[in-house]
């Protein structure tokens, strides 16, 4: 990733975890310090926003990460919550800086909505990717054919080279799996697999690439065959993503026809690690699934 | 579906409660994992609130199990390995630091937690010399787990029986002695026991308390030890140096993991 290679300053070195994280999580990471300084501080939102020229709102966009930040702001913000210490403040600057620059995605930024664009930014960071799909093959996991046979679903009028941009957005996110990325564990449902998306052809090509990737020592396949796991899954796909950096939650990624929710409040988190785990154990395990699999493309 | 699908899939699917903490979920959080639910992050609160130093004790047992899997995989030529009460996968497990100093060392797995054996299965790949399996069995079927990891390993060969904080789980009543007997009886000469498990003579007051507590909100209950109980499990073993000690102290990689606080009686045994 580029910004590995930024020279950085040795007063407040980021550690090689928070330059790996990328963009999106380091605003999430200092968004959560700043306002555990804030609480800290016994400081509210509205005295905070009054401080840096804005409103409670923007206080809580900022907290959240989902803004960027100006260096003034946080350095009045620092000031206003009583931190002094030079270390301190300057590593905050420093992140700040870092939260600012852009990810590999951003010249993808015509194709790419914000909703998914914090996704993708997301997904660089993560140690655990856990996803459940009903309806299609993984992105991770898909070949280009079957990418294009998908992308085409979805943006039928699309003109060719736009559609091919998409197509390679999604081949550039498969290098997460090159490694030393994080682990994928990803439960599949039957119907996924049986749905010959492209053709007959295309659909066996990506079966086989399915067989590949589940060999791979940080990916794990499960299938969930069709007379199982039907109240569990009710809900439908989603995904699970964990953060190397062990101060940030874990996140529910749902995404949606024209848009996407992130889940982050423990009790929510907490309710659909709870699904995960129960399709995670209802599903085949990854020997039988890859038995399954061959099945499939033997029917394919 | 059908009604009868429904039914089977009501009966096949390994349901879990997560509104009583569980052993694997709560250690998990001591750990620093995210793997907990509401009920095991407050009945690990609970038990660091009785014994505060209960999260660096798991890290001294993970790290524990770290040394002890690499001497027994170096040193001891080691290839096989049976570990009992895997737990939610952590950093540094048996299989990695194994296969890391001999790729063909074959692990089985074992836990009786449907969730833990689902993690299992995904976070702890083989090399491909190697092997990894995982069983569904609990300690007290000692009989069950012999005959499924049979399959794995060879026990004609020596084999390193792993029991890392696990025999606290199984009362006097259900006699862990006679449990650690019978899985010893499996294997040859030449195998190995290596064996933590919570001190209740090491800060005994916090101990007791932190005991109370857990037996108060988890499904499986506690039975901590003294030294002269936790030396019983050795009986007719060569103990290797320094013998039966405080985690901690068994061979510390670093000064950092010698001052580490810990209530763990820990022993690595060899069958003569």
């Amino acid at each position: 990733m580029d910004l590995v290679q930024q020279p950085l300053g040795d007063a407040a070195d980021l550690t090689h975890q928070e330059i790996a994280s990328g963009p999106t999580v380091l605003r999430m990471m200092l968004g959560s310090q700043l306002r555990a300084l804030r609480e800290a501080a016994g400081i509210s939102p509205d005295e905070a926003g009054y401080e840096i020229r804005g409103s409670r709102s923007k206080i809580s966009r900022l907290e959240h990460g989902r803004v960027g930040f100006k260096e003034r702001d946080v350095s009045d913000l620092l000031t206003l919550y009583g931190v002094t210490d030079e270390r301190q403040r300057s590593h905050m600057l420093l992140l700040a800086q870092q939260a600012n620059s852009q990810g590999w995605w951003a010249k993808y930024d015509d194709i790419l909505p914000d909703w998914f664009e914090t996704y993708v930014g997301l997904e660089q960071a993560t140690s655990l990717i856990r996803t459940y799909e009903l309806q299609f093959v993984p992105g991770l996991f898909q070949t280009e054919a079957y990418a294009r046979a998908v992308t085409l679903l979805g943006h039928r009028s699309a003109p060719a080279e736009e559609i091919e941009r998409r197509v390679s957005l999604r081949l550039k996110r498969q290098e997460l799996l090159a490694g030393p990325g994080p682990r994928v564990w990803a439960v599949i449902d039957e119907s996924a697999l049986r749905r010959p998306l492209g053709g007959r052809d295309i659909m066996r090509a990506q079966l086989r690439h399915l067989l590949e990737v589940g060999l791979l020592p940080h990916v794990t396949l499960q299938v969930m065959p069709f007379d199982r796991g039907g109240h569990s899954a009710a809900g439908g796909s989603f995904s699970l993503l964990r953060f190397a950096e062990a101060d940030l939650p874990d996140i529910v990624y749902i995404e949606q026809l024209t848009g996407a929710l992130y889940l982050g409040k423990p009790e929510e988190v907490d309710h659909y690690r709870e699904v995960m785990n129960n399709l995670s154990t209802e599903a085949e395990t990854p020997a039988d699934s890859e038995r399954l699999l061959k099945k499939i493309i033997r029917a394919t | 579906m059908t009604t009868d699908a429904a039914a089977d899939q009501t009966d096949g699917s390994p349901e879990f409660d997560t509104s009583v903490a569980h052993v694997a979920r709560v250690y998990n959080y001591w750990l620093g994992g995210t793997d907990n639910f509401a009920a095991d992050r407050a009945a690990a609160e609970q038990a660091m609130a009785a014994y505060p130093d209960i999260a660096a004790s798991a890290r001294s047992n993970r790290a524990l199990l770290r040394r002890a899997v690499g001497h027994l995989a170096g040193e001891a030529g080691i290839r096989q390995f049976l570990d009992i009460g895997t737990g939610i996968p952590s950093a540094n497990n048996t299989h990695e630091v194994a296969q890391a100093v001999a790729p063909d060392a074959r692990i089985v797995y074992v836990d009786n937690d449907p969730v833990v054996l689902a993690h299992a299965r995904t976070l702890l790949k083989s090399s491909q010399d190697g092997a990894t399996d995982y069983l569904d069995a609990d300690l007290r079927t000692a009989d069950q787990i012999l005959a499924g990891a049979a399959e794995t390993l060879d026990f004609s060969q020596p084999v390193a029986i792993m029991l890392m904080a696990i025999l606290q789980h199984i009362s006097d009543e259900d006699d862990p002695y006679a449990i650690v007997g019978r899985l010893l009886s499996a294997v040859p000469a030449g195998s190995y026991l290596a064996l933590s498990h919570p001190a209740r003579d090491i800060e005994p007051e916090k101990m007791a308390a932190m005991a109370e507590r857990l037996n108060q909100m988890m499904a499986e209950k506690v039975t901590f030890r003294a030294e002269g109980e936790v030396a019983r499990f050795f009986d007719g073993l060569e103990l290797l140096e320094p013998g039966l000690v405080n985690a901690p102290n068994w061979r510390p990689g670093s000064a950092e993991e010698a001052r580490r606080p810990a209530a763990l009686w820990v022993g690595v045994a060899r069958k003569p």
